[in-house]
């Protein structure tokens, strides 16, 4: 483990005393949450599953797995160097959606398109793509709690360099907006919404300023969507399909979370992640790649359902020379429980098209989903 | 009581022993050490430990399960450190355990006893934080370099003693039942209950119902059981086919190509750091796989090799089986290639995340000294040893016993539950 992760005995015993600690040892902060915890407690441990991944994504960035410019102004956190079988799974996870994206970006590129980030935190995904395409046409959207978009709006407005890109995508520069308690930002195409997924399933639905019902859609839940109760992840495909985008709008969505509950890492993982106080309400629901693929079929993508364990990705939809370029950056002795670790976790894809038109049948007809999959739903 | 065993009670405690200390135990465990050949000779009965990972508290469960130094004769296979929160305490007991009883518990180095593994899979950082300065992790490290390569061990019975465990699940006692039949293979849960027991095929004649046993029994179907699912013998195996009264070589990760016999490794100089490459590299990092000959490990240091290359080995030094660690196997053990290898995983709930179980290995003492004379004290239906002559030798009866990971602040100890990552 990295050295902020060991626990040091002498902290353990002021804690055990009731001393604070700030920053550090997040495990020691919330292992100790064994008394009830309140829904508070519980939102705010879902909230700060983005500092986590982003602290993965920026050691990442350090070793040379990823290549992301922005991510830095995000971390609120030094960077921690991470073990580098999860330096490996943050990398497959990271390209795994980057491929999906840059495949319906690249598709039909002079199409206007739309993103809609469900808990994006501080994703740099917009930046990223702005940097990569400066001519493609995207209105993004971000969603997450009001405590996270405040953070992310904050560093935005703290950082010249994020802002020079927002801009540079608006045709006149004052059509960016941030509201009065800074937890929305507003534009033409890029916006940030503070909004708890949760109200997607009370009635009436909330609504989404700049959100286009007539432009090609792609919803992206990275870890998100899984820590809702699985009416309210139902309720939310549910209302972009058909109130916010109504077809024949094409729709498309790529989810990325773990599977597999039932055997022995699964179970563990399950009850580790409850000690911190992170639920994973649809994961037993949604446990495996058929179970995936039905979700996203009957949840109305119907022009295609597919779905891989990140295990499967990382050895067929990465190049060979990526593969090697990777596997030099760290030795990696942890072989069986990378593998482990690779196949607990899927990226489903699914969509909706409009007729003959098929953009996203055409966008992802080359990308290879996983026929096997060994856990009886 | 002297100050190693005031260290050990301490340590057993989980708390670190000042520095000073750990100098002048370090100091003491090289001097013992440097006496010790590339290849420690030791003799059954002896219980064989897989990677430790510096997960403490299933140290201690291991020792509740396994039987305590003195009483138990112990060889840890290497891998002390590393991953789990209490590197430190785990190596510094198991040190103070050798300097204080030798002759009971034998080391042997692991690919992660080393400077560069250990900097980057957090013993480094553990010392550091311990201790304030890197002194300490300098010390352990010095006695890395000491530590043996290998162990071989000789004098084990071709068949276990029966023992009156009870059998964990009573129903399956009668499919079990082995009273005119020797015992291979016995796997016991962290109880003593029986929960998997495997004769020995004895010769051709009978080899066709022995074989169609194991297949047949409904215990191999059950994923509870962690006991045949890590017995190459319920799959491809008609039981042991070793070299009865052969030794068993013990070793962390594996062969080596430069390797052909033991007398090799006995030829090398091993107080050094591991290196990249070589004969000394090869044995704390390659893994067998169902390959022939050898191939490139994912590992990026050491190789794979198949099965013929382990049979030939066996052959050519007249080894029964040989003892590896370095994998993880959810079962806790794993034999492989008819069981002529075995991979022993000895860290449940590996890094606090994984949800295996681990296993150690008991090979009994062969009372008849000469290794493939059977005892026969007047044991119901015991067979001929003739038999066995006539048709070679056969390996090791093995006994394993597994066990999860200890429950969590039920020893007193600091034990604070430990956070594993995930991608969240």
């Amino acid at each position: 483990m990295p050295a902020p992760e060991i626990p040091n005995l002498k902290s353990l015993l002021a804690s055990r005393r009731g001393g604070q600690q700030r920053g550090r040892g997040r495990g020691i902060l919330t292992s100790g949450a064994k008394h009830e915890s309140s829904d508070a407690d519980k939102d705010r441990a879902v909230q700060n599953t983005d500092q986590d991944a982003a602290t993965s994504r920026l050691s990442c960035i350090e070793l040379g797995y990823l290549e992301d410019p922005f991510a830095k102004a995000f971390a609120t956190q030094p960077t921690i160097r991470r073990l580098p079988l999860l330096n490996r799974g943050t990398y497959v996870r990271t390209t795994a959606i980057d491929i999906l994206v840059d495949k319906f970006l690249s598709t039909s590129p002079t199409e206007l398109k739309q993103i809609v980030s469900l808990g994006a935190g501080t994703d740099t995904r917009y930046y990223r793509i702005l940097s990569k395409y400066p001519s493609i046409k995207v209105i993004y959207h971000e969603f997450d709690f009001p405590s996270n978009t405040a953070t992310k709006i904050a560093t935005i407005q703290k950082t010249p360099s994020l802002l020079a890109q927002i801009r540079q995508s608006l045709l006149d520069p004052s059509d960016l907006k941030i509201s009065v308690d800074k937890t929305f930002l507003t534009s033409p195409f890029y916006n940030i919404h503070a909004i708890d997924l949760r109200t997607f399933s009370t009635s009436p639905a909330p609504t989404i300023p700049n959100l286009s019902a007539t432009t090609p859609t792609l919803l992206l839940s990275e870890c998100c969507l899984i820590y809702l109760q699985p009416a309210d992840a139902s309720a939310i495909l549910f209302s972009f399909l058909t109130t916010l985008i109504p077809a024949p709008t094409p729709v498309a969505v790529v989810l990325y979370e773990p599977i597999r509950p039932h055997d022995a890492f699964g179970r563990t993982m399950e009850a580790n992640l409850a000690s911190r106080n992170i639920h994973l309400h649809t994961l037993k629901k949604y446990g495996s790649l058929t179970r995936q693929r039905i979700r996203l079929k009957s949840a109305g993508f119907e022009h295609g359902f597919k779905a891989a364990d990140t295990g499967f990705i990382w050895q067929k939809w990465i190049a060979e020379e990526e593969k090697e370029r990777v596997a030099a950056l760290e030795m990696l002795d942890e072989f069986e429980e990378l593998e482990l670790l690779l196949t607990h976790y899927c990226v489903a894809w699914g969509w909706r098209d409009r007729g003959e038109e098929a953009l996203f049948g055409k966008a992802w007809a080359e990308v290879q989903e996983q026929e096997r999959d060994d856990e009886v739903g | 009581m002297s100050d190693l065993d005031r260290a050990i009670a301490q340590l057993r405690a989980c708390r670190p022993i000042p520095e000073y200390q750990v100098r002048e135990l370090c100091y003491k465990a090289r001097e013992l050490l440097i006496e010790e050949g590339n290849v420690v000779g030791v003799d059954a009965p002896v219980t064989i430990c897989g990677d430790i990972h510096g997960q403490f508290h299933d140290l201690m469960e291991l020792f509740r399960v396994g039987g305590d130094v003195p009483d138990t004769n112990y060889l840890f296979m290497g891998d002390f450190v590393d991953r789990g929160f209490y590197s430190l305490e785990s190596f510094l007991l198991l040190l103070c355990l050798k300097v204080r009883y030798p002759d009971r518990i034998t080391l042997i180095r692991g690919n992660h006893e080393s400077r560069q593994i250990t900097t980057v899979y957090g013993f480094y950082d553990e010392c550091l934080r311990k201790y304030g300065s890197a002194n300490v992790w300098r010390y352990c490290c010095e006695v890395f370099d000491y530590l043996a390569l290998g162990a071989l061990v000789i004098g084990a019975a071709t068949n276990l003693e029966p023992s009156d465990a009870p059998f964990a699940d009573p129903t399956s006692q009668a499919s079990m039942q082995t009273e005119d039949q020797d015992i291979e293979i016995e796997t016991l849960n962290a109880n003593g209950e029986i929960m998997f027991r495997f004769p020995r095929n004895h010769d051709a004649s009978q080899s066709s119902q022995a074989t169609s046993q194991p297949s047949s029994s409904p215990i191999i179907d059950t994923p509870s059981r962690t006991g045949p699912s890590g017995t190459s013998a319920t799959s491809s195996a008609n039981g042991s086919r070793g070299n009865d009264g052969g030794a068993v070589l013990c070793v962390h990760g594996g062969l080596s190509p430069l390797i052909d016999t033991i007398d090799k490794i006995r030829l090398l100089d091993r107080k050094q750091e591991v290196p990249h490459e070589g004969a000394m590299c090869d044995l704390l990092w390659s893994d067998p796989d169902e390959i022939d000959g050898w191939g490139l490990s994912p590992r990026g240091a050491g190789f794979l090799f198949g099965a013929d290359i382990v049979k030939c080995f066996n052959y050519k030094n007249d080894l029964s089986l040989i003892a590896r660690a370095h994998q993880l196997v959810m079962e806790g053990f794993k034999e492989m290639f008819d069981s002529t290898i075995v991979t022993v995983w000895s860290a449940p709930n590996y890094c606090y995340r994984c949800g295996n179980v681990a296993a150690i290995l008991e090979l009994g003492e062969d009372g008849s000294n000469a290794g493939y004379m059977r005892r026969s004290n007047g044991d119901v239906g015991r067979r001929q040893s003739s038999v066995l002559t006539e048709r070679g030798r056969d390996g090791p009866g093995r006994r394993y016993r597994v066990f999860d990971a200890a429950p969590q602040d039920s020893r007193g100890m600091p034990a604070k539950k430990p956070v594993a990552d995930y991608f969240l």
